[in-house]
């Protein structure tokens, strides 16, 4: 195990791509170090039928055919633009591409407001123009110009958060695959790699806020990536994640599997009542994503561990729920309210089980907050 | 012989075997399910009576169908479709595929009431082997073909309603256009439903086939590979996949039982026709799903057991039609992938080109492109048939055959949807033509195929060309299915529609129009210059009262009792709504009739209120112009009124009866019986209903005033009719409201019946404006004053001073709040009570700002002493005639009237008269004389 608290995911399956690697015959694009097979495997797991001598776990749920049409993408002469709802495991999937493709999915920038141009071209380390004037050395290149001259993968966080005069930068790196650099004389200008592409992901729920210009869209391949509402791919993820945040945080505790029903249904619930209201105030503010669900158990294990009695309660899984879904007041408040009353009393009545702990849960943290 | 056949598939047999061996460490389960596939496959092959295995919408079986039709030539086809449709299958040539059969009825018996109306379809597309041997039967001389499936009203015997959920529609997002609504709720039945009916197993068939859906795993492993094959490898290829399907299928009991009583019927069906025929089972051909080929029931085969017996038939009279269908109504309700259907009707014509397979197809085929009427069906000699030989090894073996890059065809389709794309608002250039290109073929590279797939392209193209928003109204995923064939409606031709149908198209001809093809059609009726277009208006209103929204839809002119129109617009999508007419043609022979039915079923229903009833002999007398019907139906609403013990429909009822005596008044030279029996008994209900309505607190303010309403409009009548007056008197002396806006009602009612004067009513208005105590309820009784005009329409002076005062002394927390409800009021219950309000109001108070400050309102000023004399104002206009007498003469002679203007001051009045009139004054003379 790592020192690392995250280690990126090239690190962390540094054994398994070491070992895709060395079976892979396949034909590779560029410099890739995986045929596109390969990725493929890596991402969405190994199958009995692939005969492999190991198994390959599965380290992203959704549908094949958008990992498929990722892959495909960077190996043509477009940049990859991943879309989607918050949390709905965007930046995992492009930090599972680089990873694949190049073993390094850390050349990232981070879009922001406060992105300059600088960013994603280059910027100067000051003390060393001021000693040895402008050249190759006292040059800082930013992540996506590393990964022009290594043929690597460079990531552009949350795109659509970035102002436009950062984006159009980035139109002529994906047309004319070079960034010149008008201060140096010779060696002016630096020429990308084969391999190299951008993948870089807009959250949709920010339409609107930089939008991006046509130009920009054309150089762009959209994958859109939707909400996992499939309710087994969902219990997979929330497991296969809460699994990895127990290990990391090195507890030891059952998260029983009526209570991942519970968490599962009731987010479940929340959605259709998000889909069936008319207007943005009978809505709760969450995306209702699926990492949004794994928030909520994070938080009820870790509450319990640490204050409670070590074991995972229905009533910890309600209060975290309303504690991190309810963020507007009143109207947050007021669906969870109308959900735990108009939903959970019926059910909690019907069925039992962990139902009418969930409620009491809910009562209280609804109660304390309001 | 079972020694040689036995042996054909032995090979095989050891070899599954050994596999068993080898994966499941020993005989066990899977050993047992290898070997029955095989079993199954060998049985059905064996069978005498050669059996055809078939998958819906497959060309593949479509095309090995008519190979196998050319070769055999068989005698006497079975087909799996309900056995009553048969006699439709004729009319399949006037039609433009994909059209659907349908079983319908409307009168259920033997089956629960809530079932109804019960409706089976089969729809039937030209890819299809079903057509192929339909059409090979029906046109071929000496060929008999049987449908030998259930009846629908077996389907229906045999449903489990309630304990089964229908088919889960494919998850991908349903086409939300109308032509997927085109069978409506029907059950479908369709030949050669073959698919995994394990969740788990299709699921892993999807995700080791690397795609995603079911349509596509069927192109992509058996449609390809079968696409070039022998007849033997087809039949054992496809009864494998039936088999395996049928092993590995959960065993819901009741579906497995269902499945088996239809094998069970059908296999009897087919030995009574053979018995019957006297016919070789060798000169017949049974197309049946893959799925029921692979039976193992005792009645299978020519030799089976006879020991299942065919329920009869219930009561329920069935009707049969055929309606227009469509690739999207299909895909909707069988659960595939959109785009299936038509990318397999693609892939047809591609095979038939490529294969140069003569299909066969229904002389004089609608729809169909002209053939090139090469007749050599006959010419071909029937093939002896083999002894079966073991196909499956080899194609178990065979590598995927991989179809080589049909690199020019792909480029087709790349620049294709660049251009749908532009034209449908997308940014799309040339450079994306290029990536769909090549991603197409990096995505098949990446799922193992050499050759895009429809689907990868489709993958492709939304990759490459999809960005955050869809510009115009389809996506690129509609726009590449569109593009693959698109979804093609069918239609019915005139001589399939059922005579309802064609009477209606007939009676609509003097428009001119085709109304027969889809769109939306504009029609113009000048009836008063083409007084025959008056019938075509009757059918168009029937027709809008009968079919859906949007079939008839007039834009100008309308139909009201009593009325006329001159000239009227219609926008008409017949076409479009082909399925709804097909079904009124179910009803009846003509729309009069049904129209009949469905009032008659309206006005007798449980539910139906004195109000609905009413509303049937109204359409009875706007749209069938029918005195019987009206008379009928009248007569019965006395019956529902007499029944009623709530008033809620009285507003209702008080606005239709008005309508319909205002319209009899002017139509009529004496009134029907029934109306005036309905005034009659209404005076008397409402009376008797009248004081509990008024302290009812579920009896709103507006239905009591109906309720007076009625009683004070039609009071005339009624007591011209033998009612009482006291009743009604007596009626209002025992009302005793305590709702205020019910009290302001009983006091309108005192006033209209003397019992009440007005100065009594405005003292009692003031009274509660000046009681601190009562104010706040004074708003309510305006609305209770508001309601009163509709039955007092005296009072309405009265209304708008009680209005002006509540505005001017009402304190502010008092008015403010009531104002929105007194608006409300007025928009929602008095939409005809607010002109008379309006227009009253007018009068009372100054037209003019200027002349506000002076005004007095009427019930402030003080009454007038006198009255002024009114001027002489007779003498004016007398000296204006007198001064220009030339004026009046020509007026006079415009007039026609005799005579010039004479002054009078020459003499006595009377003299010039009994001048002029010698003989009055003669008359009178001796009058005067003889007293």
């Amino acid at each position: 195990m790592s020192d690392l608290l995250r280690a990126p995911a090239e690190i962390k399956y540094a054994e398994e791509l070491e070992w895709l690697e060395s079976i892979d015959d396949g034909p590779k694009p560029f410099s890739w170090r995986l045929s596109p097979k390969m990725v493929r495997l890596f991402i969405l797991g190994s199958e009995r039928s692939d005969g492999l001598d190991r198994e390959i776990s599965q380290k992203w749920y959704g549908d094949r055919s958008f990992v498929e049409r990722s892959i495909v993408t960077l190996a043509s002469d477009r940049g990859l633009l991943l879309i989607g709802d918050p949390g709905t495991g965007k930046s995992w999937l492009a930090e599972l591409l680089s990873a694949a493709i190049c073993r390094n999915s850390t050349l990232v920038v981070q879009g922001t407001a406060g992105t300059t141009e600088d960013h994603i071209k280059y910027s100067w380390n000051v003390s060393m123009v001021i000693a040895k004037g402008q050249s190759r050395e006292s040059m800082i290149p930013s992540p996506i110009m590393t990964a022009m001259e290594s043929g690597a993968i460079g990531r552009f966080e949350e795109l659509t958060r970035s102002t436009s005069d950062v984006q159009d930068a980035l139109i002529s790196i994906l047309s004319e695959k070079y960034i010149s650099v008008p201060e140096l004389d010779s060696e002016g200008i630096v020429f990308a790699k084969p391999g190299f592409s951008i993948i870089a992901t807009a959250n949709s729920r920010d339409r609107g806020v930089n939008d991006l210009s046509s130009a920009l869209k054309r150089r762009f391949n959209f994958v859109r990536i939707p909400v996992v509402t499939n309710k087994k791919s969902e219990v997979e993820i929330v497991r296969f994640r809460t699994e990895e945040l127990l290990r990391r945080h090195q507890i030891e505790l059952e998260v029983p599997p009526t209570l991942l029903d519970v968490l599962l249904q009731s987010f479940a619930d929340l959605r259709a009542s998000a889909a069936a209201a008319g207007s943005d105030d009978g809505k709760l503010e969450s995306a209702l994503s699926t990492a949004e669900q794994i928030g909520v158990l994070e938080d009820a294990v870790l509450h319990s561990n640490f204050f409670g009695e070590r074991a995972l309660t229905a009533r910890t899984l309600a209060s975290s729920l309303v504690g991190s879904l309810a963020r507007r007041e009143p109207e947050d408040l007021a669906i969870l309210n109308k959900y735990l009353h108009g939903v959970v009393e019926p059910r909690s009545k019907e069925e039992g089980g962990s139902w009418p702990e969930f409620l009491e849960g809910g009562r209280d943290a609804i109660a304390t907050l309001s | 012989m079972s020694g040689t056949h036995e042996g054909t598939f032995q090979g095989l047999r050891a070899q599954l075997q050994e596999a068993a061996a080898t994966f499941a460490d020993g005989p066990d389960a899977l050993e047992g399910i290898l070997l029955g596939i095989v079993d199954d496959v060998d049985r059905a092959v064996r069978e005498p009576l050669e059996i055809f295995p078939v998958c819906h919408h497959s060309p593949a079986s479509a095309i090995a169908m008519a190979r196998r039709l050319r070769e055999k030539q068989p005698k006497v086809v079975y087909l799996e479709l309900c056995e009553d449709m048969a006699p439709l299958l004729t009319e399949l040539r006037n039609c433009k595929l994909p059209v659907a059969v349908q079983s319908f009825a409307t009168e259920v018996d033997g089956f629960p009431a809530e079932w109804s109306p019960l409706s089976v379809v089969a729809p039937i597309t030209e890819a299809s082997a079903e057509y192929q041997a339909i059409a090979y039967a029906l046109d071929t001389p000496g060929v008999e073909l049987v449908l030998v499936d259930r009846s629908s009203d077996h389907v229906f015997q045999w449903d489990a309603r309630g304990t089964e959920s229908a088919e889960p529609a494919d998850p991908a997002a349903p086409p939300a256009e109308e032509e997927a609504a085109l069978h409506g709720d029907a059950v479908g039945v369709e030949i050669g439903d073959l698919r995994p009916r394990f969740a788990e197993l299709e699921e892993y068939l999807l995700r080791h086939g690397k795609v995603r859906h079911w349509s596509e795993w069927w192109h992509q492993y058996v449609e390809l590979p079968l696409g070039d094959s022998d007849h033997d490898t087809y039949r054992q290829v496809m009864l494998l996949i039936g088999s395996l399907f049928r092993r590995l299928a959960p065993g819901d009991p009741h579906r497995v039982r269902v499945d088996e009583d239809r094998e069970r019927y059908m296999w009897t069906r087919m030995r009574e026709h053979l018995a019957a025929a006297d016919a070789d089972p060798a000169d017949c051909l049974y197309v049946c799903g893959a799925f029921h080929a692979a039976s193992r029931v005792a009645e299978f085969g020519v030799h089976g057991t006879d020991t299942f017996e065919v329920s009869p038939p219930t009561a329920t009279t069935w009707q049969h039609g055929l309606i227009p269908s469509s690739h999207a109504a299909i895909e909707a309700q069988f659960g595939l992938a959109a785009g299936s259907v038509s990318i397999a009707a693609t892939v047809w014509a591609k095979n038939l080109r490529r294969t140069r397979v003569e299909p066969f197809r229904l002389v004089g085929q609608a729809g169909a492109k002209k053939s090139r009427a090469k007749k050599a069906v006959a010419a071909a000699e029937a093939v002896p048939a083999l002894p079966p030989s073991d196909k499956l090894t080899g194609f178990l073996r065979q590598t995927p055959a991989l179809d080589r890059l049909d690199e020019a065809e792909l480029l087709g389709w790349s620049v294709e949807i660049v251009r749908a794309a532009r034209r449908n608002g997308y940014l799309a250039s040339t450079a994306d033509a290029i990536a769909v290109f090549e991603t197409s073929i990096l995505l098949a590279g990446m799922r193992d195929r050499t050759r895009p797939t429809p689907y990868d392209f489709q993958d492709a193209a939304v990759t490459c060309i999809e960005k955050d928003t869809v510009p115009g109204r389809r996506d690129v995923r509609r726009l590449v299915e569109i593009m693959m064939g698109g979804d093609r409606v069918g239609q019915v031709g005139y001589d399939a529609l059922p005579p309802l149908a064609r009477d209606v198209h007939d009676r609509l001809a003097p428009l001119g129009l085709k109304l027969q093809q889809s769109g939306v059609r504009r029609a113009l009726l000048d009836i008063a210059s083409q007084p025959e277009l008056e019938r075509c208006s009757d059918v168009l209103w029937m027709l809008r009262y009968l079919m859906p929204q949007g079939a008839a839809r007039p834009i100008m002119g309308e139909r009201k009792l009593g009325e006329r129109s001159i000239q009227e617009s219609w926008d008409l999508a017949l076409g479009t709504y082909q399925r709804a007419l097909i079904e009124l043609g179910y009803e009846g022979v003509s729309i009069e009739q049904v129209l009949e039915q469905r009032l008659r079923r309206l006005a007798y229903d449980r539910r139906a209120t004195a109000a609905s009833v009413l509303e049937a002999v109204e359409d009875a007398t706007l749209y069938l112009r029918s005195r019987r019907l009206a008379d009928e139906l009248g007569t019965h609403a006395l019956e529902v009124l007499s029944a009623e013990r709530s008033v809620d429909g009285a507003p209702e009822v008080l606005r239709r009866v008005r309508r319909l005596l205002a319209y009899y008044r002017t139509s009529e030279a004496v009134l029907p019986p029934w109306i005036e029996s309905f005034v009659k008994t209404g005076y008397a209900h409402y009376c008797t209903l009248l004081p509990t309505a008024f302290t009812d607190d579920d009896a709103t303010v507006r239905q009591v005033a109906a309720m007076l309403g009625f009683l004070f409009s039609m009071e005339s009548l009624a007591l011209s009719l033998g009612c009482d007056r006291t009743q009604l008197e007596l009626a209002v002396v025992q009302s005793h409201p305590e709702e205020p806006s019910k009290t302001a009602l009983l006091w309108a009612a005192q006033v209209h019946l003397g019992r009440l004067s007005r100065a009594d009513l405005r003292n009692r208005c003031d009274e509660l404006l000046g009681n601190p105590l009562v104010v706040p309820a004074y708003p309510r009784y305006l609305s209770g004053f508001v309601h009163a005009l509709d039955p007092v329409p005296g009072l309405t002076d009265f209304v708008v001073e009680a209005v002006s005062n509540a505005f001017g002394r009402l304190p502010d927390p008092v008015l403010l709040p009531w104002l929105p409800t007194l608006i409300t009021t007025l928009r929602s219950g008095g939409s005809e009570l607010a002109p008379l309000l309006i227009r009253e109001a007018g009068r009372t108070f100054p037209g003019r700002l200027a002349a506000l400050d002076t005004w007095v309102p009427p019930w402030r000023a003080q009454p007038e002493a006198v009255r002024p004399a009114r001027p002489a104002e007779g003498g004016r206009g007398c000296a204006l005639l007198a001064a220009h007498p030339a004026t009046c003469d020509a007026m006079a002679s415009l007039l026609g009237c005799e005579g010039t203007w004479e002054t009078a001051d020459s003499g006595p009045a009377g003299v010039a008269l009994t001048g002029r009139h010698p003989d009055t004054a003669v008359a009178l003379e001796a009058l005067l004389a003889g007293a």
